[in-house]
């Protein structure tokens, strides 16, 4: 449980900093996530119940960073993000398995995958609201690049987060020929 | 799957259900509050990127002057550097003052307002500014500089607002082109690979005969925006099928933008 506080706090945290990192010009604008890495860890790390409300809490805080109330209608409405999350958490969730086996590098990719993939939803939602689909090489790059990028740096982060989870004592991590072991060798 | 996976999972569908069914009041009220709360933090963080781009930019000119003027003493470095120093001090103190006259001399009732942070997410164009209710701000309020027009206020809580910028495909402004009866709708782009994007002008009639660097205006038509207002300078026009396109350039460099006024009125 004292995990879970923990991710909520590192969640709400990077969020805040993502607001502060610029968008990358060289890579056509795309901005940098690291909440979908931590809430993709905690759907490993954390039982179901958990991981739902992880993701609740990460939806939550980039809905409210980002809706756009517009005159008398919102574009996109809030709780879509919550949605994604939940869904893509549990899809990560479901393949703990593979995780508890040591194969942490299958979540890696998926990481960055799944980042691009609630941006590809977001983009699609927005398109049809506004009537007209355009996919040119910026809108591939604002997708992809994201999710490239969560994907280069999700080792480094459930490294440190496997870090915190043992400090914290979080009975949900692997027990046979877990993370640790699986690095090592 | 174990009783208390289900209760979760029934839970988080009510709470999903309950945002999904909110309005735009209550969803505004939400973003209000969540704002209220984060704003010390973007305050902070705002005056903390500021430093280290401040540094940055310092130590760039440095390398410049380094490779420039390999040739000069260590005491003729040193007193560059201090110049460095003070010539950032002269540019802020330019900037308040042009700020300042612009505000005296401004037809409109004007907040000026900081931006603390741009852009936060991939699809919509807004900046955050650190201004709010406290200060007489309300939805959907002009926000420009003394270049021309920036955008309008969204998301307002007590001293924390966002506004969408002019570059955003919703920000729709009701535009007329100087020195013609053209009139028209001014958007972003939905996406672009710059900071410093092209805004469409569009809606023109297909008679319409307009020239790169024409200036447009607001036409004032819609209510949000008051007329006169600087939007930007054609670039480009093309006859379609049944309308007429122009490209404009922004007023105003978004990618730079500082110090911003939020109009609350007239004089």
């Amino acid at each position: 449980m004292i995990f879970f506080f923990v991710l909520v706090v590192l969640v709400f945290l990077a969020q805040l900093l993502e607001i502060f990192l610029p968008p990358l010009d060289w890579m056509y604008n795309a901005h940098i996530y690291i909440v979908p890495v931590i809430v993709f860890y905690g759907a490993m790390a954390l039982p179901f119940p958990l991981m739902l409300s992880l993701a609740f809490v990460a939806g939550f805080l980039w809905d409210a960073m980002t809706v756009q109330v517009l005159d008398a209608h919102v574009e996109i409405s809030f709780g879509w993000s919550i949605l994604l999350y939940a869904v893509l958490a549990a899809i990560m969730h479901g393949l703990k398995p593979l995780f508890n086996r040591g194969r942490w590098e299958v979540h890696c990719v998926l990481s960055g995958v799944c980042t691009a993939l609630i941006l590809l939803a977001q983009y699609l939602m927005i398109s049809f609201r506004r009537g007209s689909l355009i996919f040119n090489r910026e809108v591939w790059w604002q997708i992809g690049g994201p999710g490239l990028l969560a994907m280069l740096m999700a080792p480094l982060i459930f490294w440190a987060l496997h870090w915190i989870a043992r400090l914290t004592n979080n009975p949900y991590l692997p027990r046979e020929e877990g993370f640790d072991e699986y690095a090592a060798r | 799957m174990n009783r208390s996976s289900i209760v979760a999972i029934v839970l988080f569908a009510a709470a999903l259900l309950a945002l999904f069914s909110m309005g735009p009041t209550a969803t505004r009220k939400i973003q209000s509050t969540f704002f209220q709360v984060i704003s010390p933090f973007l305050k902070t963080g705002s005056g903390l990127e500021r430093q280290i781009t401040s540094v940055r930019a310092g130590l760039k000119s440095l390398e410049v002057l380094e490779r420039d003027n390999a040739d000069l003493k260590v005491e003729n470095r040193s007193l560059k550097a201090t110049n460095e120093a003070l010539r950032d001090v002269e540019h802020e103190v330019n900037r308040l003052r042009q700020a300042l006259n612009y505000r005296e001399r401004s037809l409109f009732r004007l907040v000026p307002a900081e931006i603390v942070s741009r852009d936060s997410s991939t699809w919509w164009r807004t900046v955050t500014i650190n201004r709010g209710e406290e200060d007489g701000i309300a939805p959907e309020m002009p926000v420009l500089t003394d270049e021309g027009l920036v955008g309008r206020t969204t998301t307002v809580s007590p001293n924390i607002s966002v506004v969408l910028l002019i570059s955003d495909e919703n920000c729709r402004v009701a535009a007329s082109v100087e020195g013609s009866r053209e009139q028209g709708i001014v958007t972003g782009e939905r996406v672009t690979g710059s900071l410093s994007p092209m805004l469409d002008l569009n809606y023109l009639s297909k008679q319409a005969e307009l020239k790169p660097g024409q200036k447009v205006y607001t036409s004032g038509v819609g209510g949000v925006f008051p007329s006169g207002l600087f939007v930007g300078t054609i670039r480009s026009f093309q006859v379609r099928a049944l309308d007429s396109q122009a490209k404009l350039a922004p007023a105003v460099d978004l990618a730079k933008l500082e110090d911003v006024f939020v109009v609350i009125g007239r004089k």
